[in-house]
């Protein structure tokens, strides 16, 4: 890729989350979101929008000052307000079915350093819950794509220089993307199809949980009868194909948000609105996060955690194989996006009603957050149990075992 | 422009400008490339008790991006979600801060003027309706910037041009004063004391003369002269325009008559319009002409019935801190208050007592203003009886 402009880059980057991606559709307002750093993508990214048709794209930038400013100067409710039009805002993109395109990176952490981590925790808006709805049914067609930025590209590569760790940061993107390959799209489909056939027969298995076992780590993941995992795509009510990640290297379900148990060790750093969480350690006792410790970052995710009663349950269970281009780099993106098509992980918070069957759909977690970290690494073996009580290996060293 | 300036220029938008109230929620829009200030006047705004600082970034080149690429139905388009939050902002009676500055010519440059003209959000009239009825209190302040600096001034490096635009602005925001609130409060103290002279004079028309223009702007009889000081329903007062140096009123839409030259560039949106000459009959814009950008104003003077009649006149008198500048700013903002300007488009009708002028008024979705004053232009106050007072000569107030 290094023979290409850097605006040529964009625009291949662009073009894949807009058509592959979120499958942008004539007629539909499309909102792109990104970091205020991003302007450049998400120009480039609006561009292939109205070339697909979109007959408004909607800019929705986060600026981390912003938030700085208001937990810094904010009286106690300003903390996790919302305005009325903001939730307006939301239903209009379920009412009407717009596309999503979210470009997500590394922010810088300065930012929001030396901050109070109870403020920054409980700053977490209500409309999430909104904007969480529609995707759980499905009205929006959406995806989440990786933004090389330089701020992102100097936490990745802190030692180099910052025209190297950008261009660096720039050619992981586009080997984790498939960008690299000839046909990115004809690529994502064979490895999409592969991961499809894998929950498939994971799915045919009908486990009652799952186990981790490495390091630091012995837990018990308790799926619901109909917890069903998917991987690749994904579909809208009606019809219409997108990839909400890209890239996308996991199978994923919806867990019984009442049957985790044991202890928990991230194996990679996590970033929590702006603060990178490090060394996490998690212990469960039925199905609730009941400790949460880290090296660095605990506050945040604690109050985070604490804003409602799903907060401490898990909503997500995710298993990533050693194929994972993402994980072969071996680089930590401290950015979910990629970390988390990494390893296997699990996520604290909303779960995917679209994963169970209607008699499970009230028991799946309910919150308004939804935190991702990764669990997995090629000395945590995955096992699954059946409701007879067979157990069957599902990755050992990475591989999938079935 | 340093932390410093953009400090106090913050202060300055959300205490004497919007004078934001504890427990308000605040709207702040600024183009990308402004989010220092942006960022400045959040911290200022929940520091002044703000219960939320909602910004919005906006982008010209997304914008571009629709025009060049996108269809037609495409154009003036905007989810209606955005007039509700409109509507949402009055009852709640929301502050808002604009931040001003020229955009990047290359973000308009050689787009299809037509298609930009008819690319009018329905938004804007929601927004209108916000000022019209004084829910709101609001404030456009000026935001340097280094595209904003390389437009006006060409010949200077980006960092001294940026510098020296910088200095410009602390100028005429009366930065440079010890106690600006307390120099601004004296400026308003003199705009208001010309505004209710004129008040009292009920002229039947203004009239100006010199360098090519003869125009005559008839006033309906029950509109007042103002100043930019502003007042919410609520009571709230505020300053909407930072810097201002004006007074204005609206006009009859019925009765402008004669030709006028503008005397300074008019920037709608970042296509120029340069040496503009407009004739009036009847009150309607019946021809308008110009050296460069002519389709332009043209497009939105034809986008509804008021668009080509006048919805504002104002006066500015030389000792204001802009025009002794000299400069053009290629910002309605600033220039608009170097020099008499007229506006088509909606009025002010909150400056109309009497329910039957309130009816003229006129009624649009644009509002554009374009200056017509200078030194050697001179404006004549006209009484019923024809007789005229001389009201600015030189740049100097008559009355």
């Amino acid at each position: 890729m290094a023979d290409l402009t850097i605006d040529e880059r964009r625009r291949r980057l662009a073009r894949l989350l807009v058509g592959f991606g979120a499958n942008v559709q004539p007629g539909q307002t499309v909102m792109v979101g990104g970091d205020i750093d991003d302007r450049e993508l998400v120009r480039a990214v609006a561009d292939e929008c109205y070339l697909a048709g979109a007959r408004f794209v909607e800019l929705n930038y986060f600026d981390l000052h912003l938030k700085r400013a208001r937990i810094e100067f904010g009286g106690d409710d300003s903390i996790g307000y919302a305005t009325t039009w903001s939730y307006e805002h939301a239903r209009a993109a379920a009412a009407e079915k717009w596309a999503i395109i979210s470009l997500s990176g590394g922010t810088d952490p300065s930012i929001l350093a030396g901050l109070d981590p109870d403020r920054l925790g409980r700053d977490n808006s209500p409309v999430n819950t909104e904007w969480l709805k529609a995707v759980s049914e499905q009205l929006v067609n959406w995806t989440v794509g990786p933004s090389p930025s330089p701020v992102w590209a100097s936490v990745v590569h802190p030692d180099m220089e910052p025209d190297a760790a950008l261009e660096l940061l720039w050619s992981e993107v586009e080997r984790v993307c498939r960008l690299d390959e000839q046909d990115p799209v004809a690529s994502w489909e064979q490895r999409m199809g592969d991961m499809v056939a894998t929950a498939g027969r994971i799915n045919d298995l009908h486990f009652d949980a799952l186990y981790f076992q490495g390091p630091g780590t012995d837990l018990e993941v308790g799926l619901l009868p109909s917890s069903r995992f998917i991987s690749g795509g994904s579909e809208t009510a009606d019809g219409i194909p997108h990839r909400p990640n890209v890239p996308s290297e996991e199978a994923f379900t919806t867990p019984d948000p009442t049957r985790v148990n044991g202890e928990v060790r991230a194996t990679r750093p996590l970033d929590v609105g702006g603060t990178v969480v490090t060394g996490l350690r998690v212990r469960f006792e039925d199905g609730r996060a009941v400790a949460i410790d880290a090296d660095q970052g605990a506050e945040v995710l604690r109050a985070r955690t604490a804003i409602d009663d799903g907060g401490v349950r898990l909503g997500e269970v995710a298993l990533v194989d050693g194929e994972s281009r993402i994980g072969q780099l071996g680089t930590v993106f401290y950015e979910t996006l990629l970390d988390e098509n990494a390893a296997c992980h699990i996520a604290l918070g909303q779960g995917f009603d679209y994963c169970v069957s209607d008699d499970d759909v009230e028991r799946i977690n309910a919150s308004q957050i939804h935190i991702d970290f990764m669990i997995g690494d090629d000395d945590v073996d995955v096992t699954g149990v059946t409701d007879s009580g067979d157990r069957v290996p599902v990755l050992r060293g990475g591989a999938w075992q079935i | 422009m340093d932390d410093l300036l953009t400090e106090r220029l913050a202060e300055l938008a959300v205490g004497f400008g919007a004078n934001v109230q504890a427990d308000q929620i605040v709207m702040v829009t600024a183009e990308l490339g402004r989010e220092s200030l942006a960022r400045a006047v959040a911290a200022a705004a929940y520091r002044a008790g703000a219960r939320y600082v909602d910004v919005t970034y906006t982008d010209a080149f997304v914008r571009r991006a629709k025009i060049e690429n996108a269809g037609d139905d495409a154009i003036g388009y905007a989810p209606v979600w955005h007039v509700e939050r409109m509507k949402q902002m009055g009852e709640q009676r929301v502050a808002v801060i604009a931040l001003e500055a020229a955009l990047d010519p290359a973000a308009t440059e050689g787009l299809d003027p037509v298609r930009l003209g008819d690319d009018q959000s329905p938004v804007r009239q929601a927004y209108l309706r916000l000022v019209m009825e004084r829910l709101i209190n609001w404030c456009i302040i000026a935001c340097p910037t280094p595209e904003w600096a390389a437009r006006v001034h060409p010949g200077l490096p980006t960092d001294q041009a940026f510098e020296r635009l910088s200095q410009e602005i602390e100028r005429v925001c009366r930065l440079d004063e010890d106690d600006p609130v307390a120099a601004w409060q004296t400026r308003f103290d003199r705009l208001t004391e010309i505004s209710e002279r004129l008040g009292g004079h009920r002229f039947e028309a203004i009239h100006f003369s010199g360098d090519g223009t003869d125009l005559t702007v008839g006033l309906l009889p029950s509109a007042e002269w103002a100043c930019a000081t502003f007042t919410t329903a609520d009571g709230i007062s505020h300053h909407p325009n930072l810097p201002t140096e004006e007074v204005f009123t609206t006009p009859d839409p019925r009765r402008t008559e004669g030709v006028v030259r503008s005397t300074k560039p008019l920037n709608i949106e970042g296509t120029l319009v340069t040496g503009l000459t407009v004739r009036f009959e009847g009150g309607r814009a019946v021809a308008i002409g110009a050296d460069g950008g002519a389709e332009v104003l043209r497009g939105r003077a034809s986008r509804d019935d008021g668009a080509s009649r006048l919805g504002e006149l104002a006066l500015v008198d030389g000792e204001g801190r802009i025009g002794a500048l000299d400069r053009v700013f290629y910002s309605t903002l600033i220039d608009e208050n170097a020099a008499s300007h007229i506006a088509l488009g909606s009025g002010l009708g909150y400056l109309v007592k009497d329910e039957r002028d309130k009816q003229q008024v006129n009624s649009s979705s644009i509002h554009i203003d374009f200056m017509i004053g200078s030194p050697e232009i001179d404006v004549d106050g006209v009484n019923a009886d024809g007789t005229r007072v001389p009201v600015l000569r030189g740049g100097e107030w008559q009355i």
